[in-house]
């Protein structure tokens, strides 16, 4: 069973964030029907590729955020294909864009099919100056205040940083973008009637700090140009370790008993007060710590001292790497990533969603289309 | 008394929410700012920390105004067998119950999904934990860095040859709670098509990772394990961010050969002939970065990021908490707005990232005081006369 049988979404979408939106709501089960311009979407033009062979069919981006969708070729600018199209639109319950010049305008779009939902993401969202709906992912998360502060305690000379991969930006704007879609769909079911949906992709990336920033907009925090303007303070960071790297986070008198526990009661630890990251988290002194902390990360292993801080009350966890991911017990358990098998990438295995539907879970049934797969039969 | 009626698309839902902190929070605030009644359950024997952050007052505390504007307030001692029944009617009257609190606790409250389902047979429940609410792991706690960490997102952020540092210390809850309104949302389609309601189990790891899908399926087709590699892309050079004067960065992403020949032109920079494809300049892309530096280092951000937008070259300046601050095209478009507030009459928010058109979802209200909504939630919702409301609240169950 999925949530979402019987919905019947266009996607128009041609970048991450739209796609992204379209893999969200597909994979809840809805009928999501890719148009692609002859040539196809340039998301299949984007690697990593089978074997390092660039090729529509061998993206392995595309076929990520494409699962459980078909693929419809038609040429806009071919008045027969743009009639197809029209006609995929007035059965359609939602249209996904992306696009910061569409093919169809709001206006025309709620004019002509007064149902549809119609949701169109773009990097500033409607009535932004068009110089900056060129901005590509990079520029939404610069933009958006994520890069400036990232990682935490970056020094003032080294660059902001564009996040975790390509597209971090365009995965939060999809969120949204089909909670939405999905939101407004809901209505239609009630109303019959459709509405238009503006994201900006900018203002997600400003939304997902509301509890810093707003209290920086409210005058209750100084706003600053510190690259730390974000930041907590406090000993929290990474550390290279035997096979890797741990991750440490510690607020609390018992978290660093716990640690002292863990480590062995080294002989440094009595340099530091009891209550010292309550009342007394100096900077000289999460400095020391971490001297002192780095030689004894160094040996450990992150597994095997994630374990045993957690029975020791210690929020000490791995830095997991991809190789880590598929043969953690957890996500096996909840059997997070999921086998497929594409034509031309073969099998591989796909991270699936967070959460975990009891009635309509999440089921990856189709590989990512061939370019115009379903031509004859959704058209 | 009635609540006026707001709009939305999810006018007509209730959800009533044992949220604390922020990723709950936010998924209740989405829900709300999208049209749905969000009822917060409070109790000053177990108040969410948020209240009191940042000062004494708990109905002024700045992280908790910053976050849940139009949800409703009621208060109910849950420890007291007489509050838990009172809940259990409020479960009945909504759609959607969702908490993020400490693993085992609704359980223990009675309040697992069997019972809710008992209560209320189509609710929609869901439960947000660090790594789901069962299996090997569930015991384990953590905060939003740690999610980051284990979801394999962080090993993917760092300077190029360093320890991999991650996201900022704040990046995750907001994003899992945003995935868990998400969830909550397709839920309640598959309601609406069979009259089932179900239980959602979010893991805010998984979460996390699922915000690098396509670099963990180009592991698995590829077998190269990705790794933090600073502002580096595949497909595109030069791409990162720049030194421009008075300590601003600016972004520049350059994908084809007419971008990086403007760029030059506008930089002064020398276009050498090996740099005219893109894999001439990845092979290069540490010493054009320091060129294009050298060239940045005395322009003005956002003045090259205007020339440079006028020519087709995507740059933008990297915003910090000061310029996002004031930033007229956030307040011009809604991403700001005023909503009200109890002290000082009206507050800034961050304003949700989408309009609607018809039909969007006012958000007026400032975040709730506690208790705020008694009158309405024990009178309107459950019936109960006035006399016996204030027999609770001597009695200390609702408190």
């Amino acid at each position: 069973m999925s949530a979402l049988k019987g919905l019947v979404i266009i996607e128009l979408a041609e970048r991450v964030c739209g796609e992204y939106c379209g893999k969200l709501i597909a994979d809840f089960g809805a009928e999501v029907i890719k148009v692609e311009r002859p040539g196809g979407s340039p998301t299949r033009r984007m690697g990593p590729f089978k074997d390092g062979q660039p090729g529509p069919e061998r993206s392995a981006l595309f076929a990520y955020l494409n699962t459980n969708k078909k693929s419809v070729v038609l040429d806009p600018a071919d008045s027969g294909d743009r009639a197809k199209l029209e006609a995929l639109l007035a059965r359609a319950d939602a249209l996904v864009d992306d696009h910061a010049n569409p093919l169809f305008s709001p206006e025309d779009l709620s004019t002509r099919f007064p149902r549809l939902v119609h949701c169109l993401i773009t990097p500033f969202g409607q009535g932004a100056p068009a110089d900056y709906q060129q901005a590509r992912s990079l520029n939404v998360i610069n933009a958006g205040g994520w890069a400036y502060h990232s990682p935490s305690e970056t020094p003032a000379d080294k660059p902001p940083l564009k996040g975790a991969g390509r597209f971090l930006a365009d995965y939060e704007a999809g969120i949204d973008a089909a909670l939405c879609v999905l939101s407004s769909l809901l209505r239609q079911r009630r109303s019959g009637s459709g509405q238009f949906i503006d994201i900006s992709e900018v203002e997600v990336q400003v939304n997902r700090v509301d509890t810093v920033l707003d209290r920086m907009l409210a005058g209750e925090q100084e706003p600053s140009k510190a690259r730390t303007a974000y930041d907590m303070g406090g000993p929290a960071t990474s550390f290279a370790c035997a096979d890797g790297y741990l991750y440490i986070f510690m607020t609390t008198k018992a978290h660093w008993k716990g640690l002292i526990a863990l480590m062995g009661a080294p002989e440094w630890v009595q340099d530091f007060p009891e209550d010292w990251l309550e009342f007394h988290c100096t900077a000289d002194r999460v400095a020391l710590f971490r001297q002192h902390f780095a030689l004894w990360a160094k040996d450990q292993h992150k597994h095997v001292v994630s374990v045993e801080g957690q029975k020791l009350g210690v929020t000490i966890v791995p830095v997991n790497s991809a190789a880590d991911l598929p043969g953690n017990e957890q996500f096996q358990h909840r059997g997070f990533f999921q086998s497929l098998t594409h034509p031309v990438l073969g099998e591989a295995l796909y991270p699936t969603a967070g959460y975990k539907l009891s009635a309509t879970p999440v089921q990856l049934h189709s590989a990512a289309p061939a370019l115009g797969q379903h031509n004859g039969e959704a058209v | 008394m009635p609540l006026p009626p707001r709009g939305g698309p999810l006018a007509g839902i209730r959800v009533l929410a044992f949220t604390k902190v922020w990723a709950g929070p936010y998924a209740g605030k989405y829900l709300a700012h999208l049209g749905a009644e969000v009822i917060k359950v409070e109790s000053m024997t177990n108040l969410d920390e948020m209240r009191a952050y940042g000062g004494v007052d708990i109905n002024a505390a700045p992280y908790f105004l910053s976050i849940n504007q139009e949800v409703l307030s009621v208060q109910v001692n849950m420890k007291t067998p007489e509050g838990l029944e009172l809940v259990k009617k409020m479960v009945a009257t909504s759609d959607v119950v969702i908490d993020n609190i400490r693993q085992g606790a609704m359980e223990r409250s009675g309040l697992d999904y069997d019972s809710l389902k008992a209560i209320k047979p189509d609710i929609i429940q869901l439960s947000l934990k660090m790594w789901g609410t069962e299996g090997p792991l569930a015991y384990q706690t953590g905060y939003a860095p740690c999610f980051a960490a284990l979801a394999g997102l962080n090993y993917l952020v760092g300077h190029e040859g360093e320890v991999p540092r991650g996201m900022n210390i704040r990046y995750g809850d907001s994003t899992a709670g945003a995935y868990a309104a998400l969830a909550i949302v397709a839920a309640l389609h598959h309601r609406e098509s069979t009259g089932e309601g179900q239980f959602i189990d979010l893991s805010a790891v998984e979460a996390m990772t699922s915000l690098i899908g396509d670099s963990l399926l180009a592991w698995s087709v590829t077998g190269e394990v990705p790794q933090a590699d600073g502002n580096y892309h595949a497909e595109m050079c030069p791409h990162g961010a720049y030194p421009c004067a008075d300590g601003e960065w600016l972004s520049i992403a350059v994908d084809l050969e007419d971008e990086w020949a403007v760029l030059c032109g506008e930089l002064g920079l020398e276009t050498a002939p090996g740099h005219a494809t893109l894999a001439g300049r990845q092979a290069d892309r540490h010493a054009i970065d320091a060129a294009i530096a050298a060239r940045t280092a005395t322009r003005d951000a956002s003045q090259l990021g205007e020339a440079l937008r006028a020519a087709s070259v995507p740059a933008f300046r990297s915003q910090s908490s000061i310029d996002l601050c004031s930033d007229d095209l956030m307040w011009s478009r809604g991403g700001y707005r005023m909503v009200t507030d109890h002290r000082t009459g009206s507050r800034p928010i961050i304003g949700p990232p989408w309009r609607m058109t018809p039909d969007e979802a006012q958000i007026e209200r400032g975040a709730p005081l506690l208790g705020e909504h008694n009158d309405y939630v024990y009178g309107e919702l459950l019936g109960l006369p006035p006399g016996d409301i204030a027999d609770l609240k001597t009695r200390k169950v609702i408190d």
